[in-house]
């Protein structure tokens, strides 16, 4: 079912890959100002995950990782479009999706 | 499903879609016309460019599109087991259709389709 | 399964309905769907019944589902009497509820990994929508895009939780999970130490615990007063019923190992809180804190991992929403009235509204954790299983923030009964009185006669 090329490669690479990948999401999104950005940079740190669960269920020569990348996918993308949704009415009210321009709730 | 009958398909399908072009390039005879070149009765006259900006407004197609694009990824592990469950699978697969097109129905009901 | 398949029917008639201008039929078709949810619910009483190896309607998971279905219940008459004619959104508003229900559900429910990510994101996802429900007011707006991205972010971290724990135990149910952990003693693996904190830290952002709580107040203040309330209960009651069963289900074996850290979680949670909540001018705001300081009294429930757990969450859980639902009501209705949400619109509510400065002065009792209220036998039962476990530090330290909250707590009581201000006579819709009425008799009712609501998971 699942190619045994792949697991002459060490779990390790994929799981280093993939956690380089995920910590370049969370910097992006800890540093990055535009709420654009922000969003791929969580994009990245799903499709991290992406990449480590179907590395493992390769590694498992278990199906149920691929299955659970479908699910993020689709959740993923009903993330995005609620999202895009909500910068575009932030765009129409400001013309602007730069984070740092809305400090209006302040305690 | 081997290779060749993979290549057979494709020959089939090329031989298809080249013979009616070289059977109509052989039996039409040509005359020169401008208003030919125009998409007589296949929708209205194109205008400008096709890279000119459009309404920002269209973004709730591009939203539609890609979820229910994004949806059918479940299509997939279900066409793998599709032989070996039967019946109860067909059954799901179309509710699960069936709730994907009522989100379908209601954008299209609250005109999020609607032509700008 | 079938509580499922009935709130998400009901919530599509309900997106339907404001197509073919049956606004009129939303109501009763959405009250219904919540009864018939919670009799189907209720049916599955003690038959542990499993569907699809992935969720289980335990007692746990029923009693959870029924405090959430009745918080939406009481949000939903709140929404009608407040918004009906005002809100083009209207039928909208109340399917997006009703799916997060179907969440909601699935969230306290599960049995495996995969369901835990979908119940909650189907929940989440409904309050980003929520949140944003002003589109022209850009304080609405801005919640929403923060909700989103720290969300998101989280759910980042969740996920990549769930796939170490995969790589480890080859697994995503909860079962299996555990019996790895007990069988190989493999609490300290590193794919399993990642797996737990990156999982634990996705959970405590959505039950708003510090340090991963600095988005609740800004989300809180700029949604909708009512979406708060929703928020602020059904939102963090379920996301705790998450984290609970990931806990016991599926790691109890490691839960020994992460007490600490839990603990470290819960105390500073209660202090940055409640010490917080002291400086808030805004009504709306103060309530925010306090809802973090109360996701820290309810860790430590969890911390002390014995038999009485579930029943002092579940009774924790109870207590806070009716509160907290009585309390965002009353804001939300001033807050409709007058525009602002500050301390002084409270000012010579006695006078004005005695029905609404009562009830509202019951909720900050609970909130407090005075008797006789629900909310003192709640924080009596989480401090007894924390006892009863040895913690006796972190209860103390409990302890004095209950008596730091108090101070919040009352000034909006001592302006709604000392301090004058408009008299005029707040007129109130007879439903939304009685359901007042009836939360706040509730909660004096819990803490009169707590016994054997505490025992019953």
């Amino acid at each position: 079912m699942i190619p045994q090329i792949f697991q002459t490669v060490p779990i390790e690479h994929f799981v280093y890959l993939s956690a380089v990948l995920f910590v370049i999401g969370v910097v992006g999104v800890l540093t990055r100002s535009n709420a654009i950005i922000i969003f791929m940079s969580v994009e990245l740190m799903l499709n991290a995950v992406n990449l480590l669960l179907v590395s493992f269920s390769s590694y498992h020569q278990d199906p149920a990782g691929q299955i659970f990348v479908f699910f993020i996918m689709a959740v993923a993308a009903a993330e995005v479009a609620v999202g895009l949704a909500i910068i575009t009415m932030i765009y129409r009210n400001t013309h602007s999706v730069d984070i740092n321009d809305m400090s209006r709730l302040k305690g | 499903m081997g290779a060749s009958s993979l290549i057979v398909l494709i020959c089939a399908a090329v031989a298809f879609s080249a013979g009616g072009i070289a059977i109509a390039k052989f039996m039409v005879k040509g005359t020169k016309n401008t208003a030919k070149g125009e998409a007589y009765e296949c929708g209205i006259p194109a205008k400008g460019t096709p890279w000119d900006q459009f309404n920002v407004g269209y973004y709730l197609f591009a939203l539609i599109f890609l979820i229910f694009d994004v949806e059918l990824i479940f299509l997939y592990p279900w066409a793998v087991v599709v032989k070996s469950i039967g019946w109860p699978a067909f059954v799901e697969i179309v509710i699960f259709m069936f709730i994907l097109f009522m989100g379908f129905l209601y954008a299209h009901k609250k005109g999020a389709l609607k032509w700008m | 399964m079938m509580v499922l398949i009935i709130l998400t029917a009901a919530g599509i008639l309900a997106m339907f309905a404001s197509v073919f201008n049956g606004r009129s039929v939303v109501l009763p078709v959405s009250l219904s769907g919540l009864f018939a949810a919670g009799y189907f619910a209720l049916l599955e009483w003690n038959t542990n019944t499993t569907y699809f190896e992935a969720m289980r309607m335990d007692n746990f998971a029923i009693a959870f589902t029924v405090v959430c279905l009745f918080a939406a219940f009481v949000f939903l008459l709140l929404y009608h009497y407040m918004h009906y004619s005002s809100d083009v959104h209207y039928a909208e508003v109340i399917s997006i509820i009703l799916f997060s229900l179907a969440g909601v559900v699935v969230m306290v429910s599960f049995t495996s990994m995969l369901m835990l990510f979908l119940g909650i994101e189907i929940l989440s996802l409904s309050l980003y929508i929520l949140a944003g429900l002003k589109k022209k007011d850009l304080l609405s707006n801005e919640a929403s895009l923060k909700y989103l991205l720290m969300g998101a972010f989280a759910t980042g971290f969740l996920l990549f939780g769930i796939a170490m724990l995969y790589g480890a135990t080859g697994s995503f149910m909860l079962s299996d999970i555990a019996y790895y952990l007990g069988l190989h003693k493999a609490v300290a693996e590193p794919f399993i130490v990642t797996g737990i904190i990156m999982l634990m830290i996705g959970l405590l952002f959505k039950v708003a615990a510090a340090p991963f709580h600095f988005w609740t107040p800004d989300v809180y203040q700029g949604a909708p007063t009512l979406v708060t309330g929703y928020m602020a209960t059904v939102g963090k009651v379920a996301a705790f019923a998450a984290l609970v069963r990931v806990f016991q289900l599926g790691f109890s074996p490691a839960l020994e190992t992460y007490q600490f850290l839990f603990a470290a979680v819960a105390v500073t949670t209660m202090f940055i809180g409640n010490i917080t909540a002291l400086y808030q001018k805004s009504v709306k705001r103060m309530l925010a804190y306090s809802s973090i300081s109360h996701a820290g009294y309810m860790l430590i429930a969890l911390m002390a991992a014995n038999e009485v757990t579930n029943g002092a969450v579940l009774f924790y859980s109870i207590a806070y929403t009716l509160a907290s639902l009585l309390a965002f009501a009353v804001v939300a209705i001033l807050q409709q009235k007058s525009g602002s949400d500050e301390v002084s619109v409270f000012n010579g509510l006695s006078k004005s509204s005695p029905l609404m400065s009562i009830t509202f002065a019951v909720a900050m009792l609970s909130l407090a954790g005075i008797p006789p209220t629900a909310g003192f036998f709640a924080k009596f039962y989480v401090f007894s299983a924390a006892i009863s476990d040895g913690w006796v530090w972190i209860t103390v330290l409990a302890i004095i923030n209950s008596f730091i909250s108090v101070y919040y707590y009352f000034a909006p009581v001592i302006a709604s009964y000392m301090k004058k201000g408009n008299e005029e006579g707040i007129v109130l819709a007879t439903p939304v009185k009685v359901l007042l009425a009836i939360i706040a008799l509730l909660t004096l009712l819990i803490g009169l006669l707590p016994g054997s609501l505490s025992y019953l998971i």
